[in-house]
């Protein structure tokens, strides 16, 4: 049949912007693209096939179509609240590889697997192996204080008044500015990670360091790459004295260091080379099982992927 | 890699283009050159381009990989989205501004 494209398909995370922050607008789609309408007529197209996470602000309406297209394209969408802290996020729903959820979840359920898969984090985060013949909760103990003294030293080095980190959700304002700039970048680091998390095709709320929160292991896998990246862009944010818009100050220097520490080239391989820590196999369909009927489309996304 | 795209450009700037680059398409011309070179092809599109509109898009070292500016008017505006550069589209003026 003529004038029929070929159906879309996510592309690798990758190749793509971390992230787009929407401010305000109508989100549909038009023609087949993901537009935003605002009250004046304006049309902006945004990507959203090339970009890892859209983070849609409080002034944003988002249409079936548009959703749906973003689905199609394996893009997260994540609704944010005030200094883009996140509320709750749809598009790529995750869980679409059962090989992949049965394998972090024998880690994370077996204590000796659990420790190997925590040190090998611990070891990438800080670029030396942990103490040996130390427990989890041990390895946490020794390790939080360390961070204490990396944020005292990133502060010292960008010259903010740091008191340590504190916040309170219900009033973003209250919080020092360098709090809220920290808020602001790992909001936008979590996103990142949340989109790699589910592209790789594992559970999020599946924590080894972090437990109890539907996003545990985003929040594990983010804190490797916390102190390289968006800790001292918050810093360097707050030791300017920003006037006006701290956020969008935060949100520039996050892409730049995003880009320079080629988080989305490292994400899905360092998420695979830390589970593989546990040095067990990924484990295989049973015998007997039924494969799918129709067998699946080929991708050029990532594993977790729903092509 | 460099591109530009003229519109309604007189033909004076259209040749002068295809002195350095290739015109691919009417009015779409592809070449690969430094900054200064870009620069300064640029700048005789600034000097040429009188009532028509232009835009250039070339590689640069930011995560989407390119950058792009325009020059005079066209329903297409860049507008920048906390660091990324997009693209608005204006509606068409009302009738009886015209």
């Amino acid at each position: 049949m003529s004038g029929l494209l070929p159906p879309l398909k996510p592309i690798p995370i990758k190749d793509r912007l971390s992230v787009v922050f929407i401010e305000h607008g109508e989100i549909d789609v038009l023609d087949g693209a993901f537009v935003v309408v605002d009250v004046k007529g304006i049309r902006t197209h945004i990507p959203v096939g090339g970009v890892a996470c859209v983070m849609l602000e409080p002034g944003t309406r988002v249409s079936h179509r548009a959703a749906a297209l973003a689905a199609r394209v394996g893009t997260l969408l994540v609704w944010v609240g005030e200094a883009g802290v996140r509320l709750y996020s749809a598009g790529q729903p995750g869980g679409a590889r059962s090989d992949r959820l049965l394998y972090q979840a024998r880690l994370a359920l077996d204590e000796v697997l659990r420790l190997k898969v925590v040190r090998k984090m611990y070891a990438l985060r800080f670029g030396e192996e942990p103490p040996a013949r130390r427990s989890v909760d041990q390895l946490r103990g020794i390790e939080g204080a360390r961070v204490r003294r990396t944020y005292q030293l990133l502060a010292q080095r960008f010259g903010v008044n740091w008191k340590g980190r504190d916040y309170d959700t219900q009033e973003w304002d209250a919080s020092d500015v360098a709090n809220r700039c920290l808020s602001a970048a790992t909001a936008c680091l979590y996103g990142v990670t949340e989109a790699a998390v589910l592209a790789a095709g594992y559970a999020p709320a599946i924590g080894f360091i972090h437990t109890g929160k539907p996003l545990s292991f985003v929040y594990d896998i983010a804190d490797v790459y916390k102190f390289e990246t968006v800790v001292p862009v918050a810093f360097k944010v707050a030791a300017s004295q920003p006037q006006g818009n701290v956020e969008r100050a935060v949100r520039l220097g996050c892409r730049d260091v995003f880009r320079e520490t080629r988080l989305l080239d490292r994400i899905i391989p360092d998420i695979e080379e830390i589970l593989s820590a546990g040095e067990i196999p990924r484990p295989t369909a049973p015998d007997g099982a039924v494969g799918p009927a129709i067998p699946n489309p080929e991708s050029l996304g990532d594993a977790g992927h729903r092509a | 890699m460099l591109v530009i795209v003229l519109e309604n450009a007189p033909p004076r700037l259209r040749g002068r283009l295809a002195v350095w680059l290739l015109e691919v398409r009417a009015g779409v011309y592809v070449g690969q050159y430094s900054r200064r070179v870009r620069e300064h092809i640029w700048s005789q599109v600034v000097e040429g381009i009188e009532g028509g509109n232009a835009v250039i898009a070339w590689s640069a070292k930011n995560e989407a990989g390119f950058e792009f500016k325009t020059l005079g008017k066209n329903r297409r505006m860049p507008v920048d989205f906390d660091g990324v550069q997009l693209v608005s589209f204006l509606p068409l003026p009302p009738a009886d501004a015209l």
